[in-house]
């Protein structure tokens, strides 16, 4: 070391060529189809804008706040309330019935089943996310929906008083309500936050949790002391994956849901009438003048921008509880 | 005399006769005793297990944890019996969906149901006439010309996501995340928005465009995932022996990612091949077969079962289900090859280390 080798005169300085041409276009390439993503979004948002700016100006923020939707009378009113209270109502019922569902699911697969079956669990829950939602939508409108209002007819029955569970009239079923609305978004969202949860699990250092076994620690304060704290910023950011999907999900909703935009259901689950936007989309669609068609572009946009923004903060929160797969 | 000593290496693992006895009866007795009081006092099923077996089932479980190991035992119990419910609650929710699309499925289907178009056919048309055949190949053909558009395209954003050192890389794999919890709505009013200012012909290809920006960001982030595998040692290798750039990606980095960008695909197209509020919004309904995807109306399979399932007749429900298990079908493949090759390429992999 040392003394010989510094008196060594450097002879030919390593310099990076100029690229060859067809790394160029290699290169020019693939960045073009990277920014592609920038353009992507930038056109929905701009088109959407660009098409739905009449009625927002039009509307105003009662947009957003007010409750009708009437395309018939002059002027025509756009107001989508009762429908973006509908989405997040049944998004946070959803995941409140999911979350439980896919933590167990993934606490199952990682610590407890032994492997070969891990992995069959672990492809049947991939299933359950590849599942078209229209298919979602027929079984929960033909099988699922009987079922659950015989649940809530129960709910209703025992536990009427608690202000979620009460309804106006119980002789008007219990079928289409926000409660088995959110059933079927659970169904959709346990596999997403089941296989963040279970990513999560599985990469959390094996030492901890053994020494924490080591020290005498039962299973359930494992759980509470070690994986529970490690893990909780990783599984909230898979919880806000779900509501992203949930606040978007279109077909399922719109079969097992009756959909009423002249009165915000606040928190009446099983009263059988509620609100989604995407599914207001859906349903309006078919009959919509061209202004009317304006108004459901205005109504995407906020769907848009809502789930863009969770998740953004989703995605955020997940990258960053999993360190290890940056490089 | 080399005599092999047997090491006990997991003496927790040993519990005695009588704890056996003690787990195996509280894990057996709680559910005939709830299935004999249900079928007694007539109460339906889920609710008997929800407000009867599962509290006692937690009790017995409780009970053998503290006999075993004293008070930190019920905690355990109480965690292990919850975790498992829950579970086999998402496990039937998922054996009920699937049970109930192949059994009313293959009510359905038949060999004319799946060859045949809807033309003459209405929603109470006995299921001896009409199929599914014009909307099987129409949604192929759909899902086909995305594929042509979102492959290549997600697989030059993959590489960018990997290879570049730029700076705003992160940006792009940020948003590339956060496309992919696209509602598929909103894409098809996007497309809606670009048929109304330019007053192009709704056709397939407006589906396929409408899918694009839903396939796109699934094949970008699973490419990535299977180029990521790739160790870098190789690309280096290839790029000290002089290869200019493109060389090292399509003869080094490709062929040993090429199961994984097969995933990809796959993946992309299960995602896309269901989706169905974007082709309601962009492709008109079809009952004729429509060889052509660039003009004229064009049937898919979701569009055809959201078609029969909004009217209430039993024959079009029958429907309904049939065009569901092909679909269903349709994705299990996609899905099973997509698994299968991830699966070798796993092997692989760990092979290599």
């Amino acid at each position: 070391m040392s003394a010989k080798d510094s008196k060594t005169e450097v002879r030919r300085k390593l310099v990076a060529g100029p690229l060859s041409k067809g790394d160029q276009v290699f290169f020019g390439t693939t960045t073009v189809a990277a920014y592609f993503a920038f353009v992507l979004v930038a056109l929905v948002l701009g088109f959407l804008l660009w098409q739905s700016w009449p009625v927002i100006s039009d509307q105003g923020i009662n947009f957003v706040l007010g409750n009708n939707w009437n395309a018939d009378v002059e002027p025509a009113v756009f107001q989508l309330g009762p429908m973006l209270w509908g989405s997040l109502l049944i998004a946070f019922f959803g995941i409140l019935i999911a979350t439980p569902m896919a933590i167990s699911m993934a606490y199952l697969i990682v610590f407890m089943l032994p492997k070969r079956l891990a992995t069959w669990a672990t492809t049947l829950v991939d299933l359950l996310a590849a599942l078209p939602s229209v298919v979602i939508g027929l079984w929960g409108l033909i099988v699922f929906t009987p079922v659950a209002a015989g649940w809530a007819d129960i709910l209703n029955k025992n536990v009427g008083w608690i202000p979620f569970f009460s309804v106006e009239d119980p002789e008007n079923g219990f079928m289409r309500s926000p409660f088995i609305a959110g059933w079927i978004v659970a169904v959709m969202i346990v596999p997403i936050i089941t296989s963040v949860t279970r990513e999560i699990f599985s990469q959390l250092d094996r030492d901890l949790i053994n020494g924490a076994l080591a020290l005498g620690g039962s299973r359930l304060s494992t759980f509470r002391r070690v994986i529970f704290p490690t893990s909780a910023g990783g599984v909230v950011g898979g919880i806000l994956l779900g509501l992203g999907r949930a606040v978007g999900e279109t077909v399922a909703i719109f079969y097992v849901l009756n959909l009423d935009i002249l009165h915000i259901n606040w928190a009446n689950l099983l009263e059988p009438r509620g609100g989604a936007v995407a599914s207001w989309i859906l349903a309006k669609f078919g009959e919509a003048g061209p202004f009317e068609k304006q108004g459901l572009m205005a109504a995407g946009l906020v769907l848009f921008i809502l789930t863009l923004i969770v998740n953004f903060i989703a995605n955020f929160i997940v990258n960053k509880s999993q360190p290890w797969r940056k490089n | 005399m080399a005599k092999v000593i047997q090491l006990d290496n997991k003496p927790w693992l040993r519990a005695n006769n009588s704890r056996r006895f003690l787990i195996f009866l509280s894990s057996v007795v709680p559910l005939p005793l709830v299935m004999l009081g249900a079928y007694s006092i007539n109460l339906d099923m889920t609710m008997s297990f929800l407000t009867i077996f599962l509290p006692l089932q937690i009790l017995t479980a409780a009970l053998v944890g503290f006999q075993a190991f004293g008070k930190r035992g019920i905690g355990d119990a109480i965690l292990v019996v919850l975790t498992v419910f829950f579970s086999l609650f998402v496990l039937i929710l998922l054996l009920s969906v699937l049970g109930s699309v192949l059994t009313e499925g293959f009510k359905t289907i038949s060999s004319q149901f799946i060859i045949q178009n809807n033309v003459y056919v209405s929603t109470t048309t006995s299921l001896d006439y009409g199929g599914v055949g014009h909307a099987i190949l129409g949604s192929l053909m759909v899902v086909a010309l995305t594929t042509l558009a979102a492959v290549p395209l997600g697989i030059a954003m993959a590489i960018y996501l990997t290879q570049s050192q730029s700076k705003i890389r992160d940006l792009v794999r940020t948003l590339t995340q956060a496309l992919s919890g696209l509602p598929s709505v909103v894409s098809g009013l996007f497309i809606l928005t670009i048929i109304e200012a330019t007053q192009i012909g709704r056709s397939g290809f407006t589906g396929a465009l409408a899918l694009f920006p839903l396939m796109l960001p699934t094949v970008a982030r699973v490419s990535e995932e299977a180029l990521k595998l790739v160790p870098v040692d190789l690309r280096y290798a290839a790029l000290a022996l002089g290869a200019p750039n493109y060389r090292a990606f399509f003869q080094v980095i490709l062929p040993a990612a090429k199961s994984g960008l097969i995933t990809a695909l796959l993946l992309g197209l299960a995602r896309v091949v269901g989706e169905t509020a974007p082709l309601i919004l962009t492709v008109n309904a079809n009952n004729g077969t429509n060889f052509n995807v660039f003009e004229g109306g064009l049937a898919t399979l979701p569009t055809y079962i959201y078609g029969y399932l909004a009217s209430g007749y039993q024959t079009s429900q029958a429907r309904a289900w049939g065009a569901a298990l092909i679909l269903l079908i349709l994705v299990g493949i996609l899905f099973g090859l997509a698994r299968v090759l991830g699966r070798t390429k796993s092997l692989k992999s760990k092979a290599k280390k």
